[in-house]
């Protein structure tokens, strides 16, 4: 029997956004496995937005609630930090940003027990060890889900800017990866990774959604781990490309981007081609291997795009609408990181190379995320 | 016919080492395989099984020439100690401090009561004893916490507790020794070599610091290095300690204290020594068993079934009243407090000290003492290992979950 997939409808362009953070060891600034004791205190405290678990017990989730603006959006994640970083000072905890923790053993990790996480384990064995990663989630709300779907597929040359500019897992299981984002390689490995079909009617996605679920290869939506994909009870497109950046500040900027973004896209619908799809992968392997000094294919056009000025170019075409949002701030911060080609995985090297050790590392990305 | 060995054939110290070793493991092993014993009750029980209470096959004479390992495994420990003290969390957390101040404080009370009071030994052997009683034995928690990789808040929290707890009972009696050693010297002499000893061990132990940091400076941060770095030092400030006449264990401890709190240029690694601590602490767990001493104990056993209840009591009193200020759960609070059962295998040399100065008294402090750390040898491991477990901080093993 075919499963209604009622999608919202939203009339404003609202936004919110979703961070994974890490939970760190004071003494050795690897991860600490104390997701169920920190919830359970901030479960006490009067908090703006939601914080949840995640797969395995050093990670936590937090949730913006909706907001128009730039401004309201930051003000409520700035709020959300405070709590959480005095109740981690309180227990003796570090909490930070940052795409993958530098040097955790993903053997070490253990799932944070819930039905669901225990599935994912169950299905996916060391995966979901793996899966200790850490990511930013942008919701954009949408018309309707035909608006949902031309989003996911107009974002797509998009994805590799998300990527360049919020990379900052640099280093992985105790080595320098050499890429900006290392993050994506784990996501890839999950079957349903990638991205979704070329479908542009929410009725033919619907159809889509259902014989998937009758040839049971997922149970929900949430089994879909594209790098975008629609969230129909939400009625947005969540974009799910970026690593969490190392501060709050950073994932609302990247999150007013977003909204700005998508605007200009809905206003002025450029045609969709599948053909962006012909140099999707390898594009968003340059933004994660070299960031911000990618070059990437225009498939389009045939011609190779520098990708930190394509992000000027981008911004510039995007500053028109600034005022509807109050986002002029977070736009002229976008700039000035793709003009400087200073993400967070080159802030990163920077540290290690001024410290020479991933703890020393890991201590001040912690300090950063507490006290920027 | 030289070339043939000399009959009786002598075991020399590091056949010991390694024999003891491999009965440690195999005791180990056959605990583990029980999954609710810990690794190191079977350490343990290997000991009892040789020694004296047992076959009797390894004598109090060899033993003695191991004694330099468990010398050296008690010195990292200590310095391993002091490491997990750590300052900011006790300023941010003030429920933390005054949970271990409440729980050392109930137990010394409480024991102290109950030796002079009701069993009636004379006042510095109730003093003494309860000293004796407020320190976890850290190489307990600590090998256990290791072998079970267990991590989170209970564990935590139990570390810092016996750092503090151990803190309190070493400066507590290093204050004592002198009016336990000396029978007659005035009040001021007494005082005098207990301000010694306890500023001399702080010293020592601030002043190796500091030779750490400048060595640190110099070779800069590798793992390899900064191991040696520190397991030169624990053996240098054991030694200096000695010849000072200073607080061995103190002066680690100071040791450790400041390496966690006082490297603001964090020029010093977190390095892990505990894989070096377990090769050590096998052989002081095999010669604790082989201490292990039940004889002659029924006499007191009231006595020391009264001292580990009160003990334990006043562990988890102490730490419920500060449970709200910290914010912990009741199953946090009873973990804790089971955690904190094992008591310090050095009890019973302070306990010797006593026997020294006064044959009589002394000697049935040591029996009661003797006993309650025979009886929490084989409880206490297995009270700390329930407490990681049922709070689910200990690695299944093998899970992929």
């Amino acid at each position: 029997m075919k499963q209604e997939l009622p999608f919202k409808e939203n009339s404003t362009l609202t936004m919110g956004t979703e961070l994974e953070l890490q939970l760190i060891n004071l003494q050795t600034f690897n991860l600490a496995m104390e997701a169920g004791d920190f919830l359970r205190r901030l479960s006490t405290l009067r908090c703006p937005g939601q914080v949840k678990p995640e797969i395995t017990q050093s990670m936590i989730e937090i949730n913006s609630s909706i907001h128009t603006s730039y401004p309201s959006l930051l003000n409520e994640m700035q709020t959300i930090r405070q709590v959480l970083a005095k109740e981690a000072d309180r227990t003796h905890i570090g909490i930070c940003g940052g795409g993958a923790h530098p040097f955790q053993k993903w053997k070490a990790q253990r799932i944070f027990q819930t039905e669901r996480f225990n599935n994912i384990s169950e299905q996916y064995g060391y995966l979901a060890k793996q899966f200790t990663v850490f990511g930013q989630h942008i919701h954009i709300a949408c018309k309707n889900g035909d608006d949902a779907l031309y989003l996911c597929h107009a974002l797509a040359q998009y994805i590799p800017h998300f990527i360049a500019l919020s990379a900052s897992s640099p280093f992985s299981q105790g080595v320098d990866t050499a890429f900006d984002c290392s993050r994506l390689a784990i996501i890839s490995a999950f079957p349903l990774s990638g991205t979704p079909p070329w479908l542009l009617k929410w009725s033919d996605f619907e159809d889509y959604y259902n014989r998937m679920l009758a040839l049971d290869i997922i149970s929900s939506i949430k089994d879909f781990y594209w790098d975008i994909r629609p969230k129909p009870e939400f009625g947005t497109v969540e974009l799910r490309i970026c690593d969490t950046p190392l501060t709050v500040e950073t994932a609302v900027q990247l999150a007013a981007f977003a909204q700005l973004l998508v605007h200009w896209l809905l206003e002025t619908r450029p045609t969709l081609s599948h053909d962006v799809y012909l140099a999707y992968y390898i594009n968003r392997f340059r933004a994660s291997r070299y960031g911000l000094h990618a070059s990437l294919i225009d498939p389009l056009h045939n011609k190779q795009i520098n990708l930190a000025d394509d992000i000027l170019h981008v911004c510039e075409q995007l500053d028109t609408y600034t005022h509807l949002y109050h986002s002029k701030a977070a736009l002229e911060k976008i700039h000035a990181t793709a003009s400087s080609r200073n993400n967070g995985a080159s802030q990163l090297r920077t540290y290690y190379a001024k410290l020479q050790t991933l703890p020393d590392t890991v201590r001040l990305q912690t300090e950063l995320w507490e006290n920027e | 016919m030289d070339f043939l060995p000399h009959f009786p054939l002598r075991l020399d110290s590091m056949a010991l080492f390694g024999l003891t070793l491999l009965l440690g493991l195999i005791g180990g092993e056959f605990a583990k395989r029980t999954r609710f014993l810990p690794i190191i009750s079977g350490y343990i029980a290997i000991g009892f099984l040789v020694g004296p209470g047992g076959f009797n096959i390894v004598t109090n004479s060899v033993l003695n020439t191991a004694h330099i390992f468990v010398e050296i495994s008690l010195s990292i420990i200590l310095f391993e100690l002091g490491r997990h003290l750590d300052f900011r969390w006790l300023e941010r957390d003030k429920g933390l401090l005054g949970m271990a101040a409440a729980e050392s404080a109930f137990t010394f009370i409480s024991v102290f009561s109950l030796i002079y009071f009701m069993v009636g030994l004379p006042k510095l052997h109730a003093l003494l004893a309860g000293t004796i009683a407020i320190a976890t034995s850290p190489a307990v928690v600590m090998m256990i916490a290791y072998d079970l990789s267990s991590e989170g808040p209970v564990t935590r929290r139990t570390l810092i507790l016996t750092s503090i707890n151990n803190l309190f009972a070493l400066i507590l009696f290093t204050f004592l020794l002198p009016f336990i050693q000396h029978e007659t010297p005035s009040l001021l002499i007494k005082l005098t070599q207990a301000a010694y000893q306890l500023s001399g061990s702080f010293i020592l132990g601030t002043f190796m610091f500091l030779i750490a940091e400048l060595i640190a400076y110099f070779i800069g941060k590798h793992k390899e290095n900064q191991f040696i770095l520190f397991v030169g030092l624990v053996m240098l400030t054991t030694n200096l300690s000695q010849l000072f006449n200073l607080s061995t264990m103190l002066s680690l401890f100071t040791l450790g204290i400041a390496a966690r709190n006082f490297d603001k240029n964090h020029v010093l690694l977190e390095i892990d020594l505990s894989w070096l601590t377990r090769l050590f602490l096998i052989i002081l767990f095999v010669i604790t068993g082989v201490h292990l001493q039940l004889y002659g104990l029924l006499p007191f056993m009231s006595a020391i079934l009264l001292f580990i209840l009160i003990r334990s009591l006043a562990k988890t009193a102490g730490i419920f009243l500060f449970a709200k200020t910290s914010n912990l759960t009741l199953q946090q609070i009873l973990a804790i407090s089971l955690a904190l059962t094992p008591m310090a295998g050095v009890a019973i040399g302070m306990s010797n000290l006593l026997v020294a100065f006064n044959p009589d008294f002394g000697h049935r402090l040591l029996l009661i003492i003797t006993g309650v750390v025979a009886i929490l040898n084989i409880i206490g491991p297995v009270a700390t290992q329930f407490a990681f477990v049922k709070t689910n901080e200990a690695l299944a093993e093998d899970s992929i979950k």
